[in-house]
C-alpha cells in the first residue's frame, strides 16, 4: 500500500506515543507513575492507547507489568463510564483524541485517575458516592405502578427543551471532579465489618457532604415535572440541609468541564431560587 | 413468598423494566451488572421507540400493521404471537415511559412528536433528541433507584456473571457472579434468573455495541445447557465510523440530507478527496441503482459498500476499509440547521469538520437477532397468554432471557426503533410469568448448600486455573480476540459463502483451544480485568461457532443473512409470456425454499462444538410472502403471487386461525 | 461598609463635613447597641462562617484556570484579607473595647486606639500616618479586598438565592457587580487617600471649634471621653508621650 504521501508528510506524526500513568495497585496503597510506549495510528484515542497498553503489559523500560486498569463503556460519550483525569483535565477517555492531545503537549499523554472518588485500581475510581446522591435528592417521578394508565401529562416543547439537555447527564462525576467544594471521602473498611455494615457506613458518610451539582440539576429536573413536582418537598429538604445547594461556591468548573454541556449552573441557581422560596415557605406558611 | 428471590441480570432497558416490574410486584430483586446500570449499552440507541399512536390511527394504521411491517421486516422468520403481543403493547409501552418522565420530544401543543422509520409507511417513532435509548433507559433506572431506595432492590455493580445454578431436577435455581473489584465469586439463590445481557457484537472484534457486549452471559447459558436460536442473524448498519477502538454510528440522516457515497475509481488514489475531480469519482450507489441513488435499503447500501472495498479494492484509506460521505457539496448553515447534532459527533471523535472533509464511512456489525431460544405461549387470538410461566423462558426452568439476548422478536432482520421496544415490552411482560413460576415451585432458599458450593467451587477453579497461567508462551487474549473479530468479520457479516465460513469454523474451533492457553499479565486477585476479558473471551467461541454454524447451513438469503449463491435471481427475460413463466417458477423456489429455510435454527452445546436443529416457525397470523425490494421483474412476480395466495387463502380461510399450538 | 466608606470618602470634601457626619453618628442613641448588634456580630457571625466556608473547599486553580475558577479563589483570598483587616481596622482605631484598663495597658500602647470621634480627621490623620506609608498601603488593600469580596459577594449570592439564573442574566448582574465594585473602590481608595492627606493640626482647630459650638448650642453633651485633649492629656493623669511625639512627626510627615 502506498503511504498517504504530500497529506503525511505535512502533519508531524509522531511513530510512538509516550504516555504517562499514575498507577494504584489497590486502595490505600501509595501511588507511583509508570511510563508507556504505544505504536502510533491515525485516530487513536485515549481508549485505544489504553487497549493497546493492556495487550503489551509492558512498560516503556521493557519490564511486564499487570496491565493498567481502567472503566468504559459505550466509547462514544453518553455512558460515562471512562472518565479520567487527562493532561491535567478531567475529561471522557474515548472522546479525549491523541492528535489534539499531542498538539497540546507532543512529548506525552499523562492520565491519572478523578482525584475527588476513592481509587480501587489504577484509573479506576469509586464512583458510588455520585448516584448516592441521586437518591438524596429523589431523582425520579413517584409513578404509582407500571399498569397501564394512559399517556402522561402534556408536556410543552419550551418545557422538553429545557428539560432534554438536563436529562443528558450521564453521571460521568466531570462536574464534581472540577467542583472545589466537592472534597473526597474515603473510608477503610473496619476489622470485622460486614459488607452492610461498611456500606451503610460509607452512605451516611455521603449523605452530610456536597450532593454535587449533577445531583442539583436532577432535582431541577425533576421538580419542574408535572409529577415529579409531588416530592418537591423532599427534594428541597435534601436541598437545603447539610451539604445542599449551598454548599456550592459558584466556581463554575461544573459547567465549564461537563462533556454534555448541561446548563448546571442555571441548574444551581433555578435550584437556589427554589431554596430562597422554600425556606421563607417554612418559616411563614406552617 | 417472602423469601423468595428473583435474580436479574444485566441492567439495560430490558433488565431494568424486569427489575422495575418485579418490584412492582412485591418479588425482591438482586440485579448483577458488569457496569452501573446506568451505563449499559441501551444507552447508544439513538433514533426511537415505534408504536402505533393517535395520528397514526387515524392515517389507517393500526397494531396488525405495526406487527405486519415488523414480520415482513424481520423475513417471516419470527414465531408470531410475541411479535403481534408486543405490537399491540407498544402504545402502553409508550404511555408508561411518558409518565416516568421521559423527555420525549414535543408537538407545538405538547403532544409526543413522531417521526418516520425505515420500513413502515407511518409516523411511528417517538424520540428524546438523538439519544432516546439514554432517556428510556435513565427513567427506568430512576424507578429502580425509588425501588433500590426502598431496600426491595439490591444492585450488585461490577459483577460479572459467571453461569446459573442448576439443581439436580435441571431447575435454575440461581447463579454464580464475581465481584469485578474484589473477585470474591458468589452463588445467588433464586427462584428465578432473568438474563437480560444483550448483544454479542464483541464476537467481531468491533463494532457499534459497549465493550461489555460480549455476549459471555448469553454464552455461558448456552454452555450450561440453554438453546441458543437464530444466531446467524447479525444486523449490519451501513454507515458507521471506522475507530480504533469501535465503530461509532452515523445516522442514515446524513444521506437522507443528500449525502453522497464515493470512492476514488482508481485504487490507492493518494490525493486527498477534494483534489480528486468529478470524472475520477465513483459515485457507486448512484451508478448502480440510478432509481434509488445513495437511499438504497439498508442492506443493499451496506453490501455495495461491503463490496467496493473488499472485492474491488476501492477503499480510500490505505490502513482500512471505508468509502467517502461527502456532505461538502451542501452549504454549511443548511448542514448545521439539519444535521448539527451527528456532525459534531463525527467532528468530536474524527476531529475533521465534516462540512469541509468527506467522512469516511464502513459498515458495522450492530445488532443480534438472534440469542437465547425462549418459549412462549399463545392466547386464543394468536398474541400471549399473560402471566404464563413459560413466556420468555428458556429451555432450562426457571431460567428466562429477554431483550436483544433472546431471539424472539426480530427474526432475520430487525426494523428500526424497533429494539427499545423489544427490550422494555420483554422486561415488563415477563414479571408475572415469573411470580406463578415462583408460586408454583419449592424455594430456592430451601434447597441443600451443597447444590450452590459445588457450582462456585467449578468457578473459582476455572479462575484460580487462568490465574495460574501467568507469563510463558500462552496465548495474549487481547490479541486473540483481534484475531477472532477479524475472522468473523470477513466470514460472517455482510456476504457468505460456504467456503470462507467452513474455514472460519475450522479457525475459530482452534481458537477456542488456543483461548484454554491464554497467559496472564495479571495474575493478581484484585480488580482484575485481565482474567475478567479471558474468561469473556473464551465463552466467545461457542457463540461465534452458533453463529458460523448456522450461517454455514442456511444455504439461502434471507434478512441479514445473505448468500449470492443461493440467492433469489431476478428476472430475465424481456418477452411478457416468458417473463410470467419465470415469475411462476420463481414464485414456486420461493416455496420451495420457505418449506425447507423458513425455520428456526436452534444449537444446543455438546461440550466443544455447537449442534445444529431447526424448529418450525410459527406463522398462524401470516402467511409468508416474498420481499421483492429492487429486484428486476418485482411487478411480474408479486401479481402471480397475488393470484396464487388468493386462491389459497379460499381454501384456507377456514383454518387460518387455529394454526399449530405451539 | 458602603455607609462607612461614604462617610469616610467625605473627608475628601472637608473636615468640617467629615466632623459633622461623625457627630451625625454619635448622636444615635444606644450607639454602642447598634454597633454591636448590626456591625460587629454580624462581622463575627460573617467572618467564623465564611471561614468555616473557605475551609470547606480547596481551590484547584492551577489546573482549571477559568474564570469563574479565579473568582472563586479570590473571593476565599480577599475573605482572608478583610477578616486580617478589619479587625486589625477596629484596633488599631477602636482598640476593640472601650474599657481605660484595656486602653491604657494594652491598646494605646502599642499604637492602637487611635480614633477620636470628636477629633475625628485629625486623630484619624494621625493614625493613618503613624508608620510612614504602612498604614495607607495596609489600609488601600484591605478596602479592595472587602470591596472584591462585597461586589462578588453580591453575585455569588445572587446565584445562591436564585436571583439570576442563566448564563446571560449571570454575565449582565455581573457586569452591574463589577461596576458597583469599581465606584466602591474609588470611593474607598478616596477615603483612604484623604485620611492620609489630611493635615491634623489645622483639622484639629476646626474640630475643637465645631465642638465648642454644639456644646454651647446644646446640640450635644460635653465629652471629654471621645476627644483628643481629654482622652490623652485632661481626663487621663499619666499622659502617654506616644500621642504627643506622633503628631510633629504626622504633621511633617504629611507634608
Amino acid at each position: 500500500m502506498i503511504a498517504a504521501g504530500p497529506e503525511a508528510t505535512s502533519k508531524r506524526r509522531p511513530s510512538k506515543i509516550n504516555v504517562r500513568v499514575l498507577r494504584q495497585d489497590g486502595p490505600g496503597l501509595p501511588p507511583y507513575w509508570e511510563r508507556h510506549q504505544v505504536e502510533y495510528e491515525p485516530d487513536m484515542n485515549v481508549i485505544s492507547v489504553l487497549q493497546k497498553i493492556a495487550a503489551q503489559a509492558r512498560t516503556s523500560e521493557g519490564n511486564a507489568v499487570a496491565p493498567v486498569a481502567w472503566d468504559c463503556g459505550c466509547l462514544e460519550e453518553v455512558c460515562g463510564s471512562c472518565t479520567m483525569v487527562i493532561n491535567g483535565r478531567v475529561r471522557q477517555s474515548c472522546s479525549a483524541l491523541v492528535d489534539r492531545l499531542l498538539e497540546d503537549h507532543p512529548e506525552e499523554i499523562e492520565l491519572r485517575p478523578m482525584t475527588k472518588f476513592p481509587v480501587i485500581r489504577d484509573l479506576m475510581v469509586d464512583r458510588s458516592r455520585l448516584f448516592h446522591s441521586l437518591k438524596r435528592v429523589k431523582a425520579w417521578v413517584p409513578v404509582d405502578g407500571y399498569f397501564d394508565m394512559g399517556a402522561g401529562p402534556r408536556i410543552s416543547r419550551d418545557e422538553q427543551e429545557q428539560n432534554y439537555p438536563l436529562s443528558q447527564c450521564m453521571s460521568c462525576g466531570c462536574c464534581l471532579e472540577a467542583c472545589p467544594q466537592f472534597n473526597k471521602v474515603e473510608l477503610q473498611r473496619n476489622p470485622g465489618e460486614s459488607d452492610e455494615e461498611f456500606a451503610a457506613r460509607k452512605e451516611a458518610a455521603y449523605s452530610v457532604e456536597f450532593v454535587g451539582p449533577h445531583a442539583i440539576s436532577q432535582a431541577v429536573l425533576f421538580n419542574s415535572h408535572p409529577v415529579g413536582k409531588n416530592l418537591e418537598r423532599e427534594r428541597m429538604e435534601a436541598l437545603t440541609s447539610s451539604g445542599g445547594v449551598q454548599a456550592c461556591g459558584n466556581a463554575q468548573n461544573c459547567v465549564a468541564v461537563c462533556p454534555k454541556e448541561i446548563p448546571l449552573t442555571t441548574s444551581i441557581a433555578r435550584a437556589g431560587r427554589a431554596a430562597t422560596v422554600y425556606a421563607f415557605k417554612k418559616l411563614f406558611d406552617r | 413468598m417472602a423469601k423468595n428471590r428473583v435474580l436479574v441480570v444485566g441492567g439495560g432497558l430490558a433488565g431494568l423494566s424486569a427489575t422495575m416490574k418485579l418490584a412492582e410486584l412485591g418479588i425482591p430483586v438482586d440485579l448483577v451488572s458488569l457496569t452501573p446500570v446506568k451505563r449499559s449499552h441501551s444507552v447508544c440507541a439513538q433514533g426511537g421507540i415505534n408504536s402505533v399512536n393517535d395520528l397514526t390511527r387515524q392515517q389507517g394504521d393500526d397494531e396488525w400493521k405495526h406487527f405486519d411491517d415488523t414480520i415482513y421486516g424481520g423475513d417471516f422468520l419470527q414465531n408470531q404471537p410475541p411479535v403481534k403481543e408486543m405490537a399491540y403493547w407498544a402504545p402502553k409501552v409508550i404511555d408508561l415511559m411518558d409518565r416516568l418522565g421521559v423527555t420525549f420530544n414535543r408537538t407545538p401543543e405538547g403532544f409526543i412528536d413522531r417521526r418516520r422509520f425505515g420500513g413502515t409507511l407511518y409516523k411511528r417513532t417517538a424520540f428524546a433528541g438523538a439519544t432516546t435509548g439514554q432517556q428510556l433507559l435513565y427513567a427506568l433506572d430512576e424507578q429502580v433507584r425509588r425501588h433500590e431506595a426502598a431496600g426491595l432492590v439490591k444492585k450488585y455493580e461490577f459483577w460479572d456473571f459467571l453461569g446459573p445454578v442448576l439443581d439436580d431436577t435441571g431447575r435454575c435455581v440461581g447463579a454464580v457472579a464475581q465481584d469485578m473489584v474484589s473477585m470474591e465469586i458468589r452463588s445467588f439463590p433464586a427462584d428465578a434468573v432473568v438474563v437480560a445481557t444483550g448483544g454479542c457484537g464483541l464476537v467481531y472484534g468491533r463494532s457499534t455495541m459497549s465493550v461489555f457486549c460480549t455476549g459471555s452471559a448469553a454464552s455461558r447459558c448456552f454452555q450450561a445447557g440453554a438453546k441458543y436460536a437464530n444466531g446467524e442473524f447479525i444486523q449490519v448498519h451501513p454507515t458507521a465510523i471506522p475507530g480504533a477502538d469501535k465503530l461509532r454510528l452515523m445516522s442514515e440522516s446524513a444521506r437522507g440530507e443528500g449525502g453522497r457515497v464515493w470512492v476514488p475509481r482508481k485504487p490507492n488514489d493518494p490525493r486527498a478527496p477534494k483534489d480528486i475531480p468529478e470524472s475520477e469519482r465513483y459515485y457507486f450507489l448512484e451508478e448502480r441503482f440510478p432509481k434509488y441513488g445513495n437511499l438504497v435499503p439498508r442492506d443493499i447500501a451496506t453490501r455495495e459498500i461491503f463490496n467496493i472495498c473488499v472485492n474491488e479494492g476501492l477503499s480510500v484509506d490505505p490502513t482500512r476499509m471505508c468509502v467517502y460521505l461527502d456532505l461538502t457539496h451542501i452549504p454549511r448553515a443548511e448542514l448545521d440547521r439539519k444535521l448539527g447534532g451527528i456532525l459534531e459527533i463525527y467532528e468530536k471523535f474524527q476531529g475533521v469538520d465534516p462540512r469541509d472533509e468527506p467522512m469516511k464511512i464502513f459498515p458495522a456489525v450492530h445488532y443480534s437477532m438472534g440469542g437465547l431460544w425462549v418459549d412462549y405461549e399463545a392466547n386464543g387470538e394468536g398474541g400471549l397468554l399473560p402471566g404464563s410461566p413459560r413466556n420468555q423462558s428458556t429451555n432450562i426452568p426457571g431460567l428466562y432471557a429477554i431483550g436483544e439476548c433472546d431471539y424472539q422478536y426480530h427474526g432475520a432482520n430487525r426494523l428500526g426503533a424497533n429494539s427499545l421496544l423489544s427490550c422494555i415490552f420483554s422486561g415488563l411482560f415477563v414479571g408475572p410469568g415469573i411470580v406463578n413460576w415462583i408460586q408454583a415451585n419449592k424455594a430456592s432458599a430451601d434447597l441443600p448448600k451443597s447444590v450452590f458450593e459445588r457450582a462456585v467451587s467449578a468457578q473459582e477453579a476455572r479462575h484460580k486455573q487462568l490465574l495460574s497461567n501467568r507469563g510463558g508462551e500462552g496465548e495474549n487474549p487481547y490479541l486473540l480476540h483481534q484475531e477472532l473479530g477479524d475472522i468473523m468479520t470477513r466470514a460472517a457479516t455482510v456476504v457468505r459463502y460456504n467456503n470462507q465460513l467452513t474455514d472460519a469454523l475450522a479457525k475459530v474451533a482452534d481458537m477456542a483451544e488456543r483461548g484454554k492457553r491464554c497467559s496472564l499479565a495479571d495474575s493478581g486477585n484484585w480488580t482484575n480485568q485481565n482474567v475478567i476479558f479471558t474468561k469473556a473471551l473464551q465463552d466467545m467461541f461457542p457463540i461465534a461457532q452458533c453463529i458460523l454454524e448456522g450461517a454455514l447451513k442456511r444455504d439461502e438469503s434471507r434478512g441479514a443473512h445473505y448468500k449470492p449463491d443461493f440467492s433469489m435471481p431476478s428476472l430475465t427475460s424481456t418477452d411478457p409470456a416468458e417473463r410470467r413463466r419465470e415469475a411462476e417458477q420463481w414464485c414456486d423456489a420461493f416455496d420451495e425454499n420457505t418449506n425447507k429455510y423458513l425455520k428456526t435454527s436452534v444449537c444446543s452445546w455438546q461440550g466443544d462444538a455447537p449442534e445444529l436443529e431447526y424448529e418450525d416457525v410459527d406463522t398462524r397470523l401470516l402467511a409468508p410472502r416474498p420481499r421483492l425490494y429492487g429486484l428486476v421483474g418485482a411487478e411480474v412476480i408479486e401479481q402471480v403471487w397475488k393470484e396464487r395466495s388468493e386462491t389459497r387463502s379460499g381454501q384456507n380461510s377456514e383454518k387460518k386461525l387455529v394454526g399449530s399450538a405451539h | 461598609m458602603c455607609v462607612h466608606l461614604v462617610t469616610n470618602s467625605s473627608l475628601a470634601s472637608g473636615v468640617d463635613v467629615f466632623q459633622n457626619a461623625v457627630f451625625a453618628i454619635h448622636s444615635l442613641p444606644f450607639l454602642p447597641v447598634i454597633e454591636w448588634l448590626f456591625i460587629f456580630l454580624p462581622i463575627i457571625f460573617h467572618a467564623v462562617v465564611g471561614i468555616w466556608i473557605a475551609r470547606s473547599g480547596h481551590s484547584n486553580l492551577n489546573r482549571y484556570r477559568l474564570a469563574g475558577n479565579r473568582r472563586y479563589t479570590w473571593q476565599r483570598i480577599t475573605g482572608y484579607i478583610a477578616f486580617v483587616f478589619i479587625f486589625t481596622h477596629v484596633f488599631h482605631l477602636h482598640g476593640w473595647f472601650h474599657a481605660d484598663w484595656w486602653l491604657k495597658t494594652v491598646a494605646e500602647p502599642i499604637g492602637m486606639a487611635q480614633f477620636d470621634p470628636y477629633n475625628a480627621a485629625s486623630s484619624l490623620a494621625n493614625a493613618m500616618n503613624s508608620l510612614g506609608i504602612l498604614w495607607p498601603i495596609f489600609y488601600a488593600l484591605g478596602v479592595l479586598a472587602c470591596v472584591f469580596h462585597l461586589a462578588n459577594g453580591i453575585w455569588t449570592a445572587g446565584i445562591t438565592w436564585g436571583l439570576w439564573l442563566t448564563p446571560n442574566a449571570q454575565a449582565r448582574a455581573s457586569y452591574v457587580c463589577l461596576g458597583f465594585g469599581i465606584l466602591l473602590g474609588l470611593v474607598g481608595l478616596t477615603a483612604t487617600g484623604a485620611a492620609t492627606r489630611t493635615d491634623p493640626a489645622a483639622a484639629k482647630a476646626t474640630e475643637d471649634q465645631m465642638y465648642k459650638v454644639r456644646v454651647e448650642g446644646l446640640m450635644i453633651k460635653p465629652n471629654e471621653h471621645k476627644r483628643t485633649d481629654g482622652r490623652r492629656h485632661g481626663h487621663s493623669s499619666e499622659a502617654s508621650p506616644g500621642p504627643t511625639l506622633i503628631i510633629p512627626q504626622a504633621v511633617t510627615g504629611s507634608r
